[in-house]
């Protein structure tokens, strides 16, 4: 094969598929890599396509496009252009099969991805600067574009923040000292505890049960009507974990009052 | 598939944000019945391909309804992207067209099997199904009409959800209700509150709702979201509020919603909460 024929084959568009397989034929036949990476070079926008599918997924785009690139490469060795199928529909199946393995490889299964967790934390601080920068919490749309993530990504973040017990600087320490309180002794308010006497058993002693900073921010949000930013910079946490244990509280509370409804 | 009633259905318009509801509903499923990360975001990027076919090609960029329904079976997941639009002649040819060409082979690849069938009115149903190895079949939504939503919000909600049984609401209504106060520009702060609205309305709405179908439609307008949830029994939609009052701390519905509001339909309530973010 001289220069000249090869030099026609990745210049004229006219014919594509005809140069196509003769590109196909100069690898597979002759291993000539420059007709690979001619191929490479042809195939790289649907290779970089397929990576930007799993981009919301927890892994960094390079690693999605190198591995993606791994299939396309495998594809080039294994097509057969004489079956009449195109390259694309050959490839496609191939390059998502090197991506889905790969994600298996990489412990998927395993409870939060690092890579969610990491994200979590950046859109935690995101979120602090922002506050301090607008006197108010961001919206997703704010913290998108500040960290250049999508949407979704900023979503799944805000939710993933739930699941971490690595984000809180306040284990739960039940049966500790403190959590004998009852509820307003955090408070520092006679009357709140003088009420508590008036409340149903059951709901008194679930919330005996709950921490006694939770049932502060509990207090602070419910009672007192603070934000949560508000609530978060009172006791020098984050709005995220301020969320996250508000949450935990309550389905702790309702978990509680069910138990003691079924008994 | 598409004779059985789902056990989820959305409603929504073919907006691209709507796809991120679509998306998050699938993973609060997934979460549900414990599919695997690998295996749900195969389900994500396959169903996200053919709701990508319908914001940008099923009705030839004009506004049209999209509609993806879930079915749970014994160990698989079945999911129908259904659009009212223009209908694929012959081929899914509008498939094809997407980036690079390359949509229905992503779908053919993630999926188990995948049928394209003409809908009743005129559209297009891509129907897939997907291996679910946890999965198991759960009682479906009853005769899968809209007879529960007699009490339509003003104008059109932007989404419309049914869960059924209810019990599968856990993992699903919080995700979508921050996905939608995310859409409808609410700060973190209200996301949060939002999320925590969902949680309490999920917790008790087995009590109150009328079978054991949850419907919930949303109205999003920028700092604004209306939800609508029904059919209650009559008497029971006040029992809910009630039932979420913390003692002392008072009502979470009544605390974290702007208003609240029970509307009478002849043999059922609807709940009617609005959140704001006024900042």
């Amino acid at each position: 094969m001289s220069t000249a024929t090869m030099t026609r084959s990745l210049h004229v568009d006219r014919g594509a598929a005809e140069d196509l397989g003769h590109l196909f034929a100069l690898w597979q036949e002759q291993r000539d890599p420059r007709a690979r990476e001619a191929l490479v070079k042809r195939f790289m926008p649907l290779t970089r396509s397929l990576a930007r599918r799993y981009d919301r997924s927890s892994e960094p785009f390079e690693d999605l496009l190198q591995v993606a690139s791994v299939g396309l490469l495998k594809a080039l060795d294994r097509f057969d252009p004489h079956r009449g199928h195109s390259f694309p529909s050959f490839a496609v199946p191939t390059i998502l099969g090197e991506m889905r393995r790969y994600f298996r490889d990489c412990g998927w299964s395993v409870h939060v991805p690092r890579g969610d967790q990491e994200r979590a934390l950046k859109v935690r601080d995101a979120q602090e600067t922002l506050t301090n920068e607008h006197g108010h919490a961001p919206t997703v749309s704010q913290l998108s574009q500040y960290l250049e993530l999508e949407t979704e990504q900023v979503i799944d973040a805000l939710q993933a923040t739930q699941a971490y017990e690595s984000l809180s600087l306040d284990a739960p320490r039940p049966g500790g000292e403190d959590d004998t309180m009852t509820f307003g002794d955090g408070m520092g308010s006679e009357d709140e505890r003088y009420e508590l006497v008036e409340l149903d058993a059951t709901l008194v002693a679930a919330i005996r049960h709950i921490p006694a900073r939770e049932r502060a921010m509990l207090h602070m949000r419910f009672v007192e009507d603070l934000t949560q930013t508000e609530i978060a910079a009172r006791l020098k946490i984050s709005q995220m974990q301020v969320s996250r244990l508000l949450r935990r509280s309550l389905d702790q509370l309702r978990a509680l009052t069910r138990d003691a409804s079924e008994v | 598939m598409a004779d059985s009633p789902p056990n989820v259905r959305l409603n929504l318009a073919n907006t691209p944000e709507n796809v991120v509801v679509v998306r998050e509903m699938l993973s609060g499923v997934g979460e549900a019945i414990g599919l695997d990360h690998s295996d749900l975001n195969d389900v994500r990027t396959a169903v996200t391909e053919a709701c990508n076919n319908v914001v940008l090609h099923a009705y030839e960029g004009d506004p049209g309804p999209l509609e993806v329904q879930l079915h749970l079976a014994s160990r698989s997941l079945g999911v129908v992207v259904r659009d009212q639009g223009v209908g694929l002649p012959g081929e899914p040819k509008s498939l094809e067209t997407d980036t690079g060409g390359i949509g229905l082979h992503v779908i053919q690849t993630l999926a188990q099997t995948v049928e394209f069938v003409e809908g009743e009115r005129g559209g297009t149903d891509v129907r897939m199904w997907f291996k679910a190895p946890q999965a198991s079949a759960l009682v479906p939504l009853r005769a899968d009409g809209d007879q529960a939503r007699t009490l339509a919000l003003p104008g059109r909600p932007t989404a419309t959800i049914c869960i059924a049984p209810i019990s599968l609401a856990r993992t699903i209504l919080p995700r979508l209700m921050i996905t939608l106060a995310a859409h409808a520009h609410f700060s973190t702060d209200r996301i949060s509150d939002a999320q925590l609205l969902a949680d309490a309305l999920v917790e008790h709405a087995q009590a109150a709702i009328r079978g054991d179908k949850l419907s919930v439609d949303v109205s999003v307008e920028p700092r604004d979201l209306e939800v609508h949830i029904s059919p209650m029994g009559i008497g029971l939609a006040q029992q809910l509020i009630k039932q979420t009052e913390l003692g002392e701390l008072g009502g979470v519905i009544e605390q974290l919603a702007d208003r609240h509001e029970v509307l009478h339909t002849g043999a059922h309530e609807t709940l009617a909460l609005r959140l704001s973010d006024p900042r």
